[in-house]
């Protein structure tokens, strides 16, 4: 019996480059600890500590609260001031700023997926045996599939912070063409990725009866690709909630603006208030999504 | 396809357009809101002399400083941008293995299959625990959702101010946030996984730390590394903007030369930046293709 046991445990599934992966990162996880640029042990020294005590005890205390003890009313008033003079004008901003972006980026993707898709963006799309494809074709992938590796693996961050420069302050371009830029680039590579996983028969079927790529495209690869599309275009989108929160900190308005801005008065109660109204925003946009998705699965 | 199947069709079209309906007002009315015109989406005056610099900067990166005097003894730019890189991956992966403890711990107090399992008796037995799982679970996944919904520039900014600029600060800024995600995905892959070698575990009398150990995690394992390893390409990019808030990666010297105009040197810092992320994206997909195992 337990030699059947040994023989199976040593026919399991094994690879080298798994392996290796493993090791290499245990090795490079203990260089890192190693390597002194960080230092855990060092961290929590005296003055730290009284920093810390001092901004858990006073500093993020609500205003009215910090003399005088604890106040239900002075804290609903001093919310609602916060809320009211910025608070949910840049509550709504930073949706805002994500809806249009993300929307731009699925009209960027739908053009970026069926020309890197490798069996669309073909001599014969959906052909059984390909075959060697001409140069056009495979240069045309190949132009796409870089620009979106250059967009999807410059941060949203970084992007804004260039665009900011070269468009302006004052208004929310900025953040929204680098989340739609970034997010383009991913939903481009999940969409081209959805196209070549489609079930190849029916369309093979189609352009077995002459379907030109134009109305193979719009009326079979569309529709079949969306349900999936759009799920990965719900999971985007509450990323960028996430994002554009942040990107307010380089000086487009969004709810990073005034959390920079608290930073920036000291005002450390107003900053925690505004950082957890982020949090909120973030958890409220994944429910939505997670009814949207729901909502396409159980359509029967 | 049977006769539901086929009615059941156009609702699911219906729903479809209902929803993209949906989504394209959502944008309308947010660019309303907004109050953006499409003139301020073309760079003017000074903006566009700035895109000038910008896209020559990409055809031709800095192999040098672009400064006409340079302090001496500075290293050559090169081997700054080496430093740049090596410190956003040290960053990275510091704060990655941190993450994968919290991910693996609140992931495992977060996931349901090693306690409750339906149409089986209750694993934890009549005891304290198995009225006390319940209510870990709920607080842990309400845990979870604090940690990732705050983002990893916001947790910087808070430990920034409570303890001052320090690597470690920025590593934990890294942790808390990917640690949550990997909890919420790790706990419902462990969820989903198949059970049947948690029931026969169960049924010869393992107790529910053994069925987690040995019945759950095996079956999860490909899965949850190949997605660690995804977010591993995340924490790479974050890492390199922490940098903007004076921590010493990529993100760090890339606003220094782009404030000083020196457009040549941003682009060797976000190629060099592309090129990491490129080669962990790589490296990933590889083993995304070997690790799939069902």
């Amino acid at each position: 019996m337990s030699a059947r046991v040994e023989a199976l445990y040593k026919s399991r599934p094994r690879s080298r480059f798994v392996q290796l992966t493993l090791w290499s990162f245990g090795l490079f996880t203990l260089l890192t600890w190693l390597s002194g640029v960080i230092q855990p042990a060092s961290f929590l020294t005296a003055r730290r500590l009284e920093n810390l005590e001092r901004f858990l005890t006073v500093d993020i205390v609500p205003a009215p609260l910090r003399e005088g003890g604890f106040d239900l009313g002075a804290l609903i008033t001093w919310t609602q001031g916060v809320l009211l003079d910025h608070g949910l004008d840049a509550l709504l901003a930073t949706l805002a700023i994500s809806v249009l972006a993300i929307v731009l980026a699925m009209l960027l993707s739908w053009l970026f997926a069926p020309l890197a898709a490798a069996t669309l963006s073909t001599r014969r799309p959906f052909d059984a045996t390909p075959g060697q494809d001409l140069f056009g074709w495979r240069a045309l992938r190949l132009v796409t599939r870089a620009v979106m590796i250059l967009l999807r693996s410059i941060p949203e961050y970084v992007l804004a912070f260039l665009l900011l420069a070269i468009l302006g302050p004052n208004h929310a371009w900025p953040a929204v063409l680098a989340l739609a830029l970034h997010n383009s680039g991913i939903l481009g590579r999940l969409g081209a990725e959805t196209i070549e996983n489609l079930d190849p028969q029916p369309l093979r079927t189609l352009t077995a009866i002459g379907a030109p790529r134009r109305s193979l495209l719009v009326s079979a690869v569309f529709p079949l690709a969306l349900g999936r599309y759009l799920l990965y275009f719900f999971y985007r989108f509450e990323t960028c909630v996430r994002e554009a929160t942040v990107l307010g900190m380089l000086g487009v308005v969004s709810l990073g603006y005034y959390i920079q801005q608290a930073r920036g008065k000291m005002y450390y109660d107003e900053m925690l208030l505004l950082i957890l109204l982020g949090a909120g925003i973030v958890i409220a946009s994944d429910i939505l999504s997670a009814v949207a998705r729901r909502y396409l699965r159980t359509a029967s | 396809m049977s006769a539901e199947a086929l009615a059941a069709l156009p609702t699911r079209a219906n729903r479809r357009a209902r929803l993209i309906f949906g989504i394209f007002l959502a944008a309308l009315l947010s660019w309303l809101a907004l109050d953006l015109s499409l003139a301020d989406a073309i760079p003017r005056e000074s903006g566009a002399g700035i895109l000038s610099l910008f896209v020559e900067g990409a055809l031709s990166p800095a192999m040098s400083y672009e400064a006409a005097e340079v302090p001496a003894g500075t290293p050559p730019l090169l081997s700054k941008v080496l430093e740049a890189v090596w410190t956003t991956l040290l960053f990275a992966v510091a704060g990655m293995s941190l993450a994968v403890v919290l991910g693996l711990f609140f992931g495992f107090l977060g996931a349901t299959s090693w306690w409750k399992d339906d149409g089986a008796d209750s694993p934890l037995g009549q005891g304290l625990l198995s009225r006390a799982m319940p209510v870990i679970y709920g607080v842990v996944r309400v845990w979870i959702a604090l940690m990732r919904s705050v983002h990893e520039l916001l947790w910087a900014i808070l430990f920034l101010v409570a303890f001052g600029l320090n690597n470690f600060s920025a590593v934990i800024a890294i942790a808390i946030p990917y640690g949550g995600t990997l909890a919420k995905v790790f706990s419902e892959m462990l969820d989903e996984c198949p059970r049947e070698s948690a029931r026969s575990l169960r049924a010869i009398g393992a107790g529910p730390l053994q069925v987690f150990l040995w019945g759950l995690l095996p079956r999860a394992f490909a899965d949850m590394s190949a997605y660690a390893f995804y977010r591993f390409e995340c924490a790479v990019r974050s890492s390199a903007v922490l940098g903007f808030f004076g921590y010493p990666t990529i993100g760090y010297y890339l606003r220094l030369s782009a404030e000083n105009l020196h457009y040549r040197e941003v682009w060797t810092y976000l190629y060099a930046l592309i090129a990491l992320v490129l080669i962990v994206e790589l490296w990933s997909s590889k083993l995304r293709e070997r690790i799939v195992i069902r």
